[in-house]
């Protein structure tokens, strides 16, 4: 692929594990030899269960960790050269959504202020009324009431707090989001609708993301390509439809099985209990 | 401040605060309110009873016992806020930094706080002392420097469980610089137990003050101390027992004060923002009463009485919670039946009224969320609705375990492991130490925690999310269950560790007997374990029935919509399907069916009155849509 926004290649992440005065130290490989591109306009998937090195892979992106070898090339510049140059930089060209929609959000913010943050840092927009009507834009692009900018965190539902915290990614214009669990704590219904509302929003603005996800029903819905990571390693790599329909690796095979279906007939945890 | 409106209606936060004050206005003026020079000598009026010259009587140099006290408040505060100060000034900074920082630094530092915290804390305040010499303001350096490790604990403890917090993520993403990040983002969100613990080392203080006093380590004589009178009261109780009075008391008050005044605090931090001071205490009757607008026979009529074979029956279930246009019903007229061992899900959106119904049952309500008093819960026969606080405590202590989503929320970050799950085995169960560790490595052994005897010392951000979630579980076995309430207890688990938890608790319910109510909004999980489920929405159960022909046949517009807009891995459509609009407010006034403004199938009839939950056809499922209704009557 020619035309990447993202390549990530080689990427190794190591922990130093164990006690101070311990006398054996571990070193815990987190990510191990990771490669990977992401094309303008693209949505990646990256799955696997917990620990198996997906988010320290996209915080690695983000830049908010430091890659033990490797490189991670954001159009023409290298991830870690911009974040010591210009953070700022680096943080308006990549955003993030993570998992806990309300924990994400500052509870002692206004969403009007959580939303003005990134415009005054990342994009230099200090007056507050522009930053008010900005904001007001970013809401109505995840498709919420302009009212929502006087509340906090707090008083919102989940669906919504995700829907805020899209619009911060938004805010700076960034060409790629790193969408760390974005989804997972969503209920189906919700779920349903901030998927389509990704989907909708990659057609308007041309973003791409780094969708990482547990549950491969999910991401194969947004995603055009997806990675499998086990254990730190990329264990398969394909478009969505080969991933879900004939993975290569048993560990893919394996997640694919746990993932539940709503169909009482199909699998089973529980057997045999009968009541009446 | 809102917290602090909160307090002060409480009689337990009025009256500390009223005696603190009064402790306050003396340590400020002790000249307006003594009547006499605390340090002049009497000779004409040696240890006299009290008098209305002497309120509280005069000691062995005839000086007026209640000036001393009064001019003692001022010593007692000095040595409060000097102590309380220091720990700050060294807890604070250290905490965040070596929470912050992690690594090297965090471990040197918790090495070395562990080892002081393991001696005894009076015998190193005496150390101190020893090196510093006596006196007041080294006897409270020393205790400061002692409680600062305190404060470190607590903060590196707050500041790790935020630190990866994704907010905190966010405001570093959105550009904002590391001391803003811990001055403006985890600091104010740490105000509250840090609040709480300086109140609580105020009292804590008191007694360290009195007690080197006692010992004559403190304040040189002439000044008064509570302590240092309460020595001098010593020699001369024999002549006049009254004595030691005023200074105990003063002292015993004062710590009173400030201990409760911390759990006062505690109470209203933990019962978090809004936490209804506007809802009534008790349930209010709120005219739930649906009027019978259909001809088809109502499912549960409101006055049946709980199944008998049930292990636990919940009939006509209303909850009442706090909106912004006053108290309205979060879940309205819900029934629901457990038979031992069974599992029944309990499905639906957010805000559908899981949580709270769940909560109602266990006795967990949060304050200002209350129990409309014409429900019925009846849990092994007994009903549980209006039993006290404590008669519910020991219900749940002996017969009902509850898992929540978030296992590391649920689990205190400065507590280890072991010592949250031993501690109510020895409260609740009366076992000793050694019996509640030897039970707590069974406990964690059963849920499948490797090396449980080790495991035991770990702190909670030791553990991944799968293996704190089994740490919850083996929590909710400790009282022997026989029901189980989980609270989306995998929704935070990844999918494969999702299934590992799932079949284990489907194992402990086989095993153990336990019937369970899960809640979850996951359509694929109620599918794999629960053997009948109710679907929520609105506070209202729109269709319940066995799981096989609930999800072969779904029959409410709802379920079908739910069911419709689950991912799956085999389908070809790009869109998933969603259901458009939310989910109605407990506020929101709606005259017909609760699920028109979102129905495909919505028609005019649908707003006209209340839809009731009614039988169909074969029995044991039911369904609260008009549509339904209707072809029952036809079949009939
Ligand atoms: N302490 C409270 N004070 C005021 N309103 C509350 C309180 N707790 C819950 N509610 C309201 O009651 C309704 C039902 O909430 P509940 O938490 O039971 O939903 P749920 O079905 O468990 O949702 P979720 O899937 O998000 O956990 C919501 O409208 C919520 O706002
Ligand atoms: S009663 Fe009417 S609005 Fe309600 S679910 Fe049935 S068809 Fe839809
Ligand atoms: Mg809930």
């Amino acid at each position: 692929m020619t035309g990447s926004l993202l390549r990530v290649e080689n990427l190794v992440v190591e922990f130093r594990g164990g006690g101070a005065f311990a006398l054996r130290r571990e070193t815990v490989t987190a990510v191990k030899d990771v490669s990977f591109h992401i094309g303008a306009g693209d949505a990646y998937g990256l799955v696997g269960e917990s620990g198996s090195g997906k988010t320290t892979t996209g915080r690695c992106v983000l830049g908010l960790q430091a890659p033990t070898s490797g490189s991670i090339t954001l159009g023409t510049d290298d991830v870690g050269e911009l974040r010591k140059r210009d953070p700022q930089l680096l943080h308006q060209r990549i955003q993030a959504v993570f998992q806990n929609p309300i924990a994400s959000l500052n509870p002692a913010m206004t969403v009007a202020r959580i939303l003005a943050e990134p415009l005054r840092r990342l994009v230099g927009m200090k007056d507050p009324a522009a930053a008010r009507t900005r904001g007001e834009e970013l809401l109505d692009a995840v498709r919420l009431p302009t009212d929502v900018l006087d509340r906090r965190p707090t008083e919102l539902s989940g669906g919504m707090a995700q829907r805020v915290s899209i619009a911060r990614a938004l805010a700076s214009s960034p060409s790629l989001i790193v969408l760390d669990e974005a989804v997972s704590a969503l209920d189906v219904a919700t779920q349903a609708q901030v998927i389509n509302l990704l989907a909708d929003l990659r057609d308007e603005t041309g973003v791409s993301y780094l969708f990482i996800g547990h549950d491969l029903a999910v991401v194969r819905h947004l995603c055009d390509r997806i990675g499998v990571m086990s254990q730190g390693a990329l264990v398969e790599e394909g478009t969505a439809d080969q991933v879900c329909h004939s993975p290569q690796d048993d560990y893919t095979r394996r997640l694919l099985d746990a993932v539940p279906v709503p169909d009482p007939t199909v699998k089973r945890v529980r057997h045999g209990h009968t009541t009446r | 401040m809102a917290v602090l409106r909160r307090v002060v209606t409480r009689p337990s936060g009025t009256i500390p605060l009223i005696w603190l004050a009064v402790v306050g206005f003396c340590a400020l003026f002790p000249t307006v309110v003594a009547t006499h020079d605390p340090n002049a000598a009497d000779f004409a009026s040696l240890l006299e009873g009290p008098s209305g010259a002497h309120y509280f009587g005069t000691d062995e140099l005839g000086r007026d016992t209640f000036s001393r006290v009064v001019d003692a408040a001022r010593p007692a505060a000095l040595a409060g806020l000097q102590a309380v100060s220091i720990s700050l000034i060294l807890g604070l900074p250290i905490g965040l930094f070596v929470g912050y920082a992690g690594g090297w630094w965090d471990r040197i530092v918790m090495r070395v706080v562990d080892a002081i915290f393991s001696l005894p804390g009076l015998i190193l305040a005496f150390a101190i002392v020893a090196i510093l010499g006596p006196g007041l303001t080294n006897a409270m350096y020393s205790v400061g420097f002692l409680f600062s490790l305190r404060v470190i604990r607590l903060v590196r403890g707050m500041v790790l469980s935020v630190r990866e917090e994704p907010f905190i993520e966010a405001a570093r993403l959105s550009g904002a610089p590391t001391t803003t990040v811990l001055g403006r983002y985890l600091l104010p969100n740490m105000m509250g137990p840090l609040i709480v613990q300086t109140t609580i080392s105020f009292a804590a203080v008191l007694i360290i003050e009195a007690a080197l006093s006692f010992l004559g380590l403190g304040v040189q004589q002439p000044d008064a101390t509570w302590g240092s009178m309460l020595r001098d009261a010593r020699s001369f109780q024999r002549d006049n027992p009254w004595i030691p009075w005023p200074p105990g008391l003063a002292i015993t008050l004062t710590v009173l004060a400030f201990n409760t005044l911390g759990d006062t605090l505690r109470d209203v931090l933990a019962a978090g923002p809004g936490g209804g001071s506007k809802a009534p205490r008790r349930g209010v009757a709120l005219g739930l009463a649906d009027g019978a607008t259909t001809a088809a026979r109502p499912a549960v009529d409101d006055t049946a009485d709980p199944d008998p074979e049930a292990l636990l029956s919940v009939r006509n279930l209303s909850v009442i919670v706090p909106t912004s246009t006053g108290p309205a019903p979060a879940v309205r007229g819900l029934d629901v039946d457990l038979r031992p061992g069974e599992i029944v899900g309990l499905v639906g959106e957010s805000g559908s009224g899981k949580t709270v119904s769940a909560l109602a049952v266990a006795g967990l309500l949060p304050r200002g969320v209350t129990i409309d008093p014409g429900s019925r819960i009846h849990f092994d026969g007994q009903q549980l609705v209006g039993l006290t606080e404590a008669r519910m405590a020991q219900v749940r202590g002996t017969g009902i375990g509850m898992i929540f989503q978030d296992p590391t929320a649920s689990l205190n970050p400065a507590l280890t492991v072991g010592y949250q799950l031993a501690e109510p085995l020895r409260i609740h169960h009366g076992l000793s130490r050694a019996a509640a560790t030897d039970r707590s490595v069974e406990l964690l052994d059963r849920v499948g925690v490797a090396n449980p005897r080790e495991r035991l010392r770990d702190y909670p951000h030791q553990f991944s999310g799968g293996m704190a979630q089994r740490v919850m579980i083996a929590m909710a076995l400790a009282s022997e269950p026989s029901l189980i309430i989980a609270d989306e207890p995998t929704t935070a688990l990844d999918v494969t560790t999702q299934r590992q938890v799932l079949e284990l608790l489907v194992e402990l319910c086989d095993d153990l007997s336990m019937a369970m109510l899960f809640i979850t909004h996951d359509l694929g999980v109620v599918a794999e374990i629960c053997d009948r489920a109710v679907v929520m929405y609105a506070g209202q159960a729109v269709e319940t029935g066995d799981v096989h022909e609930l999800f072969a046949t779904p029959d409410h517009p709802y379920s079908r919509a739910l069911l419709a807009s689950v991912p799956l891995l085999d389908d070809d459509e790009d869109r998933l399907v969603t259901i458009p609009g939310r989910v109605p407010g407990p506020g929101e006034q709606i005259v017909g069916c609760r699920f028109a403004s979102r129905c495909e199938q919505a028609h005019d009839a649908c707003a006209a009155g209340p839809v009731d939950l009614v039988t169909l056809a074969g029995g044991d499922r039911s369904s609260r849509c008009l549509l339904s209704a209707a072809a029952v009557e036809d079949g009939a």
